[in-house]
C-alpha cells in the first residue's frame, strides 16, 4: 500500500497571494526544494566538507575506540570555588544586576539599562523610564554589547615604529599637544555627537588652540542647509501626525529612532487614541517605513526632487500659500512624470488635514528638496503642530575642509577618533592616499583613536584602541533633547582610551580616572543643591528629570526660497541606464558594525539577505536587460568601479539599483573583514561616492559580466506551504470597523469552527487523540503579536540572540537553511495577478507558537520536548537525541537544529567540518564573556527552539515563591516581567504574559476583537495570538481597491461564515474547493 | 554430502560464549558504574586548602549557616564567604594559628582561596538555594549533617532522580522556616505516631498552607 500523502488545500487561485520569493511566484524546483524538506536537500548530509558520510563512520569508530582508552575523561575534574577576597557592595554571585547607561549615536543617545552578570555586562534593554526608550531598543543597540567582546579588537598601543603602550601613547600626545602652540596645523576628525562633555572640550580645546580645525564626518550624515530660521533643526511629532507622507524619508527604518518608531506605531492601532494616521510613501526601493504606508509610489531617488516639486505645485496651488508659490514658480520641472491622480489625491488628503499632517524628506536627498518640504510642511500649518524646531549643534568643518588644510600644507596633525575615513570617506577626496601621503612625505602625524585596528588606522602614525561605550564614562543627549548619563559597566577590557580621555588631554586636562569629566558637566547643568544625592539620582535613573528640549517656533529662513531656487535641479533622468543609489545597510549602517556576527547573519529585514549586500533592481528592470538575481555587474563612473551581483527585489523602482553601503571591507576582522581568500563579506560600494553625489549617482555606465556569485538569502527558508494568505490577515480600517472581528472568520477560520451534527450546525471544541499533562498551574503564559504595528524592524531577532545564547552560523550554513535564529521575521509580498513590481508588504514575526495540542511532542521518541503544565512546549537539551522529527513535523518550521558545534567551533567553514579529534576546540575567552548563565549553551546534535524565555520566567516565579515564603501568595504579580523580545520592541508589537490573570496586558490584548490564531483549524492550539493588520487607504488613490483587501477580493473570510459544514468540518481534504 | 556449515563455525560458540562474556561484563560494570552512589560521588570528601571545621562553627561556637553563606536566602547561588569574612573573627581569634595561613595570605595578597568544589549540579540543571530555603527545605536536605562535618564531604547523590522523588513529596522535607538553617531539628512525634509520620503530618500541613508544588514533570523547572 502506498503512503497516502495527506495535501494541504491549496491557497486560493483567486484574490490576493502573499509569497516570500520571486521563486515562490515562479514556482521553481529551488523553491519546492525549501519548502517540501524541512531541511533542504544536502542540509542534512554532510556534504560540501572535508569528511564525507563514509569517512566519518570510520573516524567515529576510531573516536569511539579512543573514548575507550581514555580513562582519564571519565572521572570527575577537580574545580574550584574561588570567591572574592573582600566583599564588594550589591555584588551576590549568580545574581544580576542593573545598571543606567546610554549608547551614543549621530541621531542622538538612547538611554539604556544593561544587565552585568558578576562584572560582565550580558544584555542590553532599553531605559524603561526615559520616554525616549520606555524599554524599547533597535537592532543596533543590542548587538553593541557583542562588540564589546569582539575578539577582534584592537588591544595594542602602537606607533608607526612598533608597539608602544598606554603610557607611550600619552607621552606621544604630550609631545604633539606641547608642541601645537596656537594650534595651527591641529586637525580633529570625529564621529557626529551631541554628547555636553564633548561639546565642552571641544570649547576647551578651541579656547586653547584657537586655530584648530574641528572637523566631523558620517558618511550617511543629513544635508543641512540652513533651512529653517535661526539656525534651528526640524522634529517630526508623528503621534501629533494624521496624515504622513514620506519623500524617501525612511523614518521607521534607516533613519528611524526608537522615540519616533514608537510615536508613529502609537497611532498605528485602529484602537489608537486620535484614531489611526495614514502614511503615503514615495521612494526608489522598499523599505520599512514603505512597507507601512497605505500608498506608496516606486520613483528613483533622483526624482524624489521632480516628484516634491510636482507636490508642492500641487499644495500651492490649492493652498495659495505665497512662500510656497514663490518658491516652486519657474523651477525646472524636468522631463519626469508621476500618476496626476496620486499627486492631486495625497494632496487633497494634506491640505484636508491641515496642522495634522506632516511631510518628510529623506535626510540625504539635496538641500533644495529640504526647502521645498519645510515651505509644504509651511502652507500645511504643521508648524508648532506635527513640527517643531530645537536648537541645532555647533555646527563644525567638513571633511573637505580638512582635506583643503591637508592640501594647503596647513595641517600638521590630524587627530582621528572614531569613523574610518580612508574606508568611507567620498572617492574623490581619495583618502587613502591623501592620509598616507601626509604621513609620509608631509611629515604629518595622525593618531588614530579605533575600536579596531582598521583601513584608517593601518595609515596612522599612532595608534590607540579605543574604548566601547560600555567601558568608558560618558554622556548626551537624549532623543528628545534630555540629558542622559554614560556608566561604564566594566573596566576597558584592553586598557583601550576613550574619545574623552584623548579630548582632556588635549583640553590640558590630565587623562581623567573615573566620571570627574562627566561630575563637572552635570554640575554645569543640573546646577544640584546637593550634589551627592543629584549626582546618585542621575546614575540611578540614567537621565537628569525635565531636561526635554522644549518646542521653539519654527519658520522657513528668509534664505530657504532663494536656496532651492538655485541649488533646485532634475538631474537628467535616463530609464533606458539606472541610477545607483546608496543606501545605508539595515544592519552594518555605514560599515561601523562590520565584525558584529549578529548583525551579518541577520536577514536584511526587506531582501533577506544575510552576509552580503547587493545592488537591487525591479523585476520589470531585470526582465529587460535579461539578468537575474546573482549576475554580477560592473558599475562604472569617473575612472572608478566596482563589480556587485544583482539581487531582483520586488517593489523597487524601475531604472535604479540600490546598493548598501558598509560591505566588503579590508580590515582583517575574522567576521566581516578579509578571510584567507581575500573575500570579505559584501561588496564595497564607497568607491563610487562622492562629494557632489553622497546619495545618488547618475549617469554611471552599468555592464554586465558573466559572473554569478552565491548569496545567503532567508526569503524561503521556512516556507510555509503557500499558507501565507491564511497566516498574515489583514484588512481596512472600514473592514475593522463594520466587523472588528473579521480577522477571525477569515481563510479555513470560516469553516474550523463548526461541524455539523445531527443535522445541526455545532461548534468544535478542543478535541485531540492525544493526551498532554493538564494545564493546571496557576500561571499559563501567552503571547500577543500586533501586526498593525509590527514595522519588521528585526530588533527582536538580535534581543532574541543576545538573552538565549544563539550562535551565529556562517554564510555556508545559511545557505543550507541552518541559520538558528528562534524568532523570525517573515516578510511577504502581497498582490494580486502574480503582480511582481509593486506588491505590498506585510511582516508577520514567527516564533515558536507553544502549541497546546503540539505537533512536535507527539513525534519525539525520547520525551525530550513536551508539554509543562503553565503552557510552555519545552526543551530537554540533555535528553535530546537530535532525530529531528519534531522540526519535521512543526507546521510553523521554527525549530532550529545544532548542526555543529558552533559554540565550540570557528563559524568559518573550516572549524565547522575538521574532526573532532583535530580541530581547534573552545570559543574566545571574551565571547564566552557575554554568554547569558541562566541558558543553556546548546552543543552539536541538539534541537533548540523559543523557550518563551523560560529563564525569565523561573526567575519571575521563583522571585514570587522567595517573596511568599510560607504563605500561598506565589501567583507572578501581573506584567513583573516580559521575553526579550517583547522588551525590545520599539513598537509594543509583542505582549508577552500570564493569559490566565485578566490583570495582564496581554490578556486585555488577547480578549480585543482583532485577535485570531495561526491553524486553528488544526486544532493546534496555539499560545500566540496574532491581531489582524489593519490599514488605513485613501479610497480616492489609484489602486486603493487593492490596498489591505485581502477580505474584500476573494471568496474567503470578511464575514464569510457559510459554515464548513458542507467541507466535513475542519478536515484537511486535498479537494478543499470554494463554491 | 557436503558440510552444512562451514569449518569456521566450530569455533562459533566460542565466539558467542566470549561475546556474551564481554556485554555481560560491561553491562556489569556500567551497572556498577553509573547506578551506584560512586557515580554520583556521595562520599567524595576532597581536601580543601584550609581544613575549615564545620562542626566546631556550627556546634561549638553556634554560628548559623547564613552568617557565611550569606546569599542563600536571596540568589540561586549559595556563596562560599569571602575571605573577609573569615577574618572578621579570625582577626582576633586563633589569629596565629598555622592552619588559618592560607586565609591570612589571601587577605594580604588579595589573591582569593581555591576552595574545592564538593557539590555540583550539572550545567543544564538549574539549582536555586533560595527557591528552596524559602519554602522550607532545610540545607540537610541536600547536604546532609554538615553540621556535624569536620570535613565536609558529598552526602546525597544529588541525582535527577533522588531531585524528583522530594518533588513528588516535598511534604517529606518540609519544615517550618524557623527551623531551616537547625540541621538537628526533628519533628516532635504526638504520642504513639513515629517520626516519620509527625514529619508527614506537619510536610503535609506546610504543603497545604504554603501552595508548594514543585515542578515534577515540568523539565524547564530546572532545565533551561
Amino acid at each position: 500500500m502506498s503512503k497516502r500523502v495527506l495535501q494541504h488545500p491549496p491557497e486560493d487561485s483567486t484574490g490576493k497571494k502573499y509569497w516570500r520569493s520571486l521563486g515562490q511566484v515562479a514556482d521553481t524546483p529551488e523553491f519546492r526544494g525549501w519548502l517540501e524538506h524541512e531541511f533542504p536537500r544536502g542540509a542534512s548530509e554532510f556534504e560540501g566538507g572535508e569528511v564525507s558520510r563514509r569517512n566519518f563512520l570510520q573516524l567515529m569508530g576510531a573516536s569511539m575506540a579512543l573514548a575507550g582508552l581514555s580513562f582519564a575523561g571519565c572521572r570527575r575534574p577537580e574545580k574550584h570555588l574561588v570567591p572574592f577576597t573582600r566583599g564588594t557592595e550589591w555584588s551576590i554571585p549568580g545574581k544580576a544586576l542593573f545598571f543606567t547607561s546610554s549608547m551614543p549615536s549621530r541621531g542622538g543617545a538612547l538611554p539604556l539599562v544593561i544587565t552585568t552578570h558578576d562584572g560582565r555586562p550580558t544584555k542590553i534593554e532599553g531605559n524603561p523610564l526615559h520616554a525616549a526608550s520606555k524599554g524599547a531598543t533597535d537592532t543596533y543597540a543590542q548587538a553593541s554589547i557583542l562588540d564589546l567582546y569582539d575578539p577582534d579588537r584592537s588591544r595594542t598601543f602602537r606607533n608607526q615604529n612598533g608597539a608602544s603602550d598606554s603610557a607611550g601613547f600619552e607621552k606621544g600626545l604630550d609631545e604633539v599637544i606641547n608642541g601645537a602652540g596656537d594650534g595651527t596645523g591641529l586637525v580633529f576628525l570625529l564621529e557626529q555627537n551631541s554628547a555636553p562633555t564633548r561639546d565642552r572640550l571641544r570649547a576647551a580645546i578651541e579656547a586653547k588652540f584657537p586655530k584648530a580645525i574641528w572637523a566631523q564626518y558620517e558618511p550617511l550624515g543629513g544635508t543641512d542647509a540652513g533651512i529653517y530660521a535661526n539656525g534651528l533643526q526640524a522634529v517630526p511629532l508623528l503621534d501629533k501626525a494624521d496624515v504622513i507622507m514620506s519623500l524617501d524619508c525612511d523614518f521607521l527604518g534607516s533613519e528611524s529612532t526608537v522615540e519616533q518608531t514608537r510615536q508613529f506605531t502609537s497611532r498605528r492601532k485602529p484602537e489608537a487614541e486620535g484614531g489611526m494616521n495614514r502614511l503615503y510613501a514615495v521612494e526608489n526601493r522598499f523599505t520599512l517605513t514603505g512597507g507601512m504606508a497605505e500608498h506608496r509610489l516606486r520613483v528613483p531617488a533622483s526624482l524624489i526632487g521632480a516628484f516634491t516639486l510636482a507636490l508642492a505645485t500641487e499644495i500651492a496651488a490649492r493652498t495659495k500659500d505665497p512662500v510656497l508659490s514663490t518658491l516652486v514658480k519657474d523651477l525646472p520641472t524636468g522631463t519626469a512624470t508621476f500618476d496626476p491622480a496620486w499627486v492631486k489625491e495625497s494632496a487633497v488628503d494634506l491640505i484636508e488635514h491641515k496642522g495634522r499632517s506632516l511631510v518628510l524628506a529623506g535626510s540625504r536627498q539635496p538641500g533644495a528638496v529640504h526647502a521645498m518640504v519645510a515651505a509644504i510642511n509651511s502652507a500645511l500649518g504643521n508648524f508648532g503642530k506635527t513640527l517643531v524646531g530645537r536648537a541645532g549643534a555647533k555646527p563644525a568643518a567638513t571633511i573637505s575642509a580638512v582635506k583643503k588644510a591637508i592640501d594647503d600644507g596647513i595641517a600638521k596633525t590630524l587627530v582621528i577618533i572614531g569613523g574610518n575615513p580612508v574606508y568611507n570617506a567620498p572617492s574623490d577626496l581619495d583618502w587613502g592616499n591623501l592620509q598616507k601621503d601626509f604621513r609620509d612625505n608631509k611629515k604629518g602625524v595622525v593618531i588614530r583613536v579605533s575600536q579596531h585596528e582598521d583601513e584608517t588606522a593601518q595609515l596612522s602614525t599612532w595608534h590607540a584602541p579605543l574604548a566601547h561605550y560600555l567601558e568608558s564614562w560618558g554622556d548626551g543627549y537624549a532623543t528628545d533633547g534630555s540629558y542622559l548619563s554614560g556608566q561604564p559597566m566594566i573596566l576597558p577590557l584592553f586598557g583601550a582610551w576613550s574619545e574623552l580621555d584623548v579630548l582632556a588631554k588635549f583640553a590640558g586636562l590630565s587623562k581623567p580616572a573615573g566620571p570627574e569629566l562627566i561630575q563637572e558637566t552635570f554640575r554645569q547643568i543640573a546646577k544640584p543643591a546637593d550634589f551627592t544625592v543629584a549626582w546618585a539620582t542621575f546614575l540611578h535613573d540614567g537621565f537628569l528629570a525635565n531636561t526635554a528640549a522644549k518646542p521653539e517656533q519654527l519658520a522657513v529662513a528668509a534664505s530657504a526660497t532663494a536656496y532651492a531656487q538655485e541649488n533646485f535641479t532634475t538631474p537628467a533622468f535616463n530609464s533606458e541606464t539606472f541610477e545607483i543609489v546608496f543606501v545605508p545597510d539595515s544592519k552594518l549602517d555605514d560599515g561601523r558594525y562590520a565584525n558584529n556576527g549578529w548583525l551579518q547573519e541577520l536577514p536584511d529585514p526587506i531582501t533577506k539577505l544575510s552576509w552580503d549586500n547587493a545592488a537591487l533592481i525591479s523585476p520589470a528592470s531585470a526582465r529587460k536587460w535579461s539578468v537575474g538575481t546573482g549576475d554580477i555587474i560592473e558599475i562604472r563612473s569617473q575612472g572608478r568601479s566596482i563589480r556587485v551581483p544583482l539581487f531582483v527585489a520586488p517593489g523597487h523602482a524601475d531604472a535604479s539599483l540600490s546598493i548598501s553601503l558598509g560591505y566588503g571591507r579590508d580590515f582583517p576582522g575574522r567576521v566581516g573583514g578579509k578571510d584567507e581568500t581575500g573575500k570579505s563579506a559584501g561588496f564595497n560600494v564607497y568607491p563610487l561616492v562622492t562629494t557632489s553625489q553622497p546619495y545618488f549617482l547618475v549617469g554611471a555606465e552599468v555592464q554586465k559580466t558573466n559572473d554569478k556569485y552565491a548569496f545567503a538569502v532567508t526569503q524561503e527558508h521556512n516556507t510555509l506551504e503557500g499558507r501565507g494568505a491564511e497566516f498574515v490577515r489583514e484588512g481596512t480600517l472600514e473592514d475593522y470597523k463594520k466587523k472588528p472581528d473579521f480577522a477571525k472568520t477569515m481563510g479555513m477560520d470560516a469553516h474550523a469552527k463548526w461541524k455539523m451534527e445531527n443535522g445541526k450546525k455545532v461548534e468544535v471544541v478542543n478535541e485531540s487523540l492525544y493526551s498532554h499533562p493538564p494545564l493546571t498551574n496557576i500561571h499559563q503564559w501567552g503571547m500577543t503579536v500586533d501586526l498593525s504595528t509590527c514595522t519588521g524592524c528585526s530588533a527582536c531577532m538580535i534581543a532574541c540572540q543576545s538573552e538565549n545564547n544563539i550562535p551565529i552560523v556562517g554564510k555556508a550554513q545559511v545557505q543550507n537553511g541552518r541559520e538558528m535564529h528562534w524568532i523570525r521575521t517573515d516578510r511577504y509580498f502581497a498582490s494580486f495577478d502574480d503582480e511582481t513590481n509593486d506588491p505590498e508588504m506585510v511582516y508577520e514575526p514567527m516564533l515558536c507558537q507553544h502549541c497546546e495540542n503540539a505537533p512536535c511532542e507527539t513525534v519525539c521518541p525520547v520525551n525530550a520536548t513536551v508539554h509543562s503544565d503553565d503552557g510552555l512546549n519545552v526543551m530537554a537539551y540533555n535528553r535530546c537525541i537530535g532525530t529531528r522529527y519534531c522540526a519535521n513535523n512543526c507546521p510553523f518550521k521554527v525549530r532550529r537544529f545544532n548542526f555543529f558545534d558552533y559554540n565550540q567551533r570557528k563559524i568559518e567553514d573550516k572549524g565547522l567540518y575538521a574532526w573532532n579529534l583535530t580541530a581547534p576546540k573552545g570559543t574566545e575567552e571574551t565571547i564566552k564573556m557575554q554568554k547569558n548563565p541562566n541558558v543553556t549553551v546548546r552543543m552539536r546534535g541538539v534541537m533548540e527552539k523559543c523557550t518563551f524565555c523560560v529563564q525569565r520566567i523561573q526567575e519571575a516565579k521563583i522571585a514570587a515563591k522567595v517573596s511568599a515564603r510560607d504563605t500561598d501568595q506565589i501567583r507572578v504579580p501581573a506584567d513583573a516581567f516580559t521575553v526579550a523580545c517583547a522588551q525590545a520592541c520599539p513598537n509594543d508589537a509583542i505582549t508577552f504574559g500570564d493569559i490566565s490573570n485578566p490583570e495582564s496586558s496581554v490578556s486585555k490584548v488577547r480578549a480585543g476583537e482583532r485577535g485570531y490564531r495561526l491553524l486553528e483549524y488544526l486544532n493546534v492550539s496555539t499560545r500566540v495570538w496574532y491581531l489582524a493588520r489593519i490599514r488605513n487607504p485613501n479610497m480616492k488613490m489609484p489602486g486603493a481597491e487593492k490596498i489591505g483587501a485581502y477580505s474584500r477580493g476573494s471568496g474567503h473570510g470578511g464575514g464569510h461564515e457559510h459554515g464548513g459544514a458542507e467541507h466535513g468540518g475542519h478536515q484537511v481534504t486535498a479537494e478543499h474547493t470554494e463554491a | 554430502m557436503a558440510n552444512i556449515f562451514p569449518r569456521g563455525s566450530n569455533i562459533l560458540p566460542l565466539k558467542i560464549i566470549l561475546c556474551l562474556a564481554v556485554i555481560g561484563t560491561a553491562t556489569t560494570a556500567g551497572f556498577a558504574y553509573y547506578f551506584t552512589n560512586k557515580y554520583t560521588n556521595v562520599g567524595y570528601q576532597p581536601t580543601q586548602p584550609v581544613p575549615f571545621p564545620h562542626d566546631i562553627h556550627v556546634k561549638q561556637v553556634g554560628m548559623d549557616c547564613r552568617y557565611c553563606h550569606s546569599a542563600v536566602e536571596v540568589a540561586a547561588h549559595s556563596n562560599i564567604p569571602t575571605t573577609q569574612v573569615c577574618m572578621n573573627c579570625h582577626g582576633q581569634v586563633q589569629k596565629d594559628s598555622p592552619k588559618l595561613q592560607a586565609v591570612r595570605d589571601s587577605w594580604q595578597t588579595g589573591k582569593p582561596i581555591e576552595w574545592v568544589q564538593i557539590h555540583k549540579t550539572p550545567d543544564y540543571a538549574y539549582f536555586n538555594h533560595s527557591a528552596h530555603v524559602n519554602r522550607g527545605v532545610s540545607c540537610v536536605s541536600c547536604h546532609g549533617q554538615i553540621n556535624e562535618m569536620p570535613v565536609v564531604y558529598h552526602a546525597k547523590p544529588l541525582s535527577m532522580d533522588w531531585c524528583l522523588e522530594c518533588h513528588r513529596h516535598p511534604e517529606d522535607a518540609l519544615r517550618p522556616l524557623s527551623e531551616i538553617t537547625n540541621l538537628d531539628w526533628k519533628p516532635t512525634p504526638k504520642s504513639g505516631q513515629s517520626v516519620a509520620d509527625a514529619q508527614q503530618e506537619i510536610g503535609l500541613a506546610l504543603k497545604t498552607k504554603g501552595n508548594i508544588n514543585p515542578p515534577d514533570s515540568n523539565c524547564a523547572g530546572c532545565h533551561r
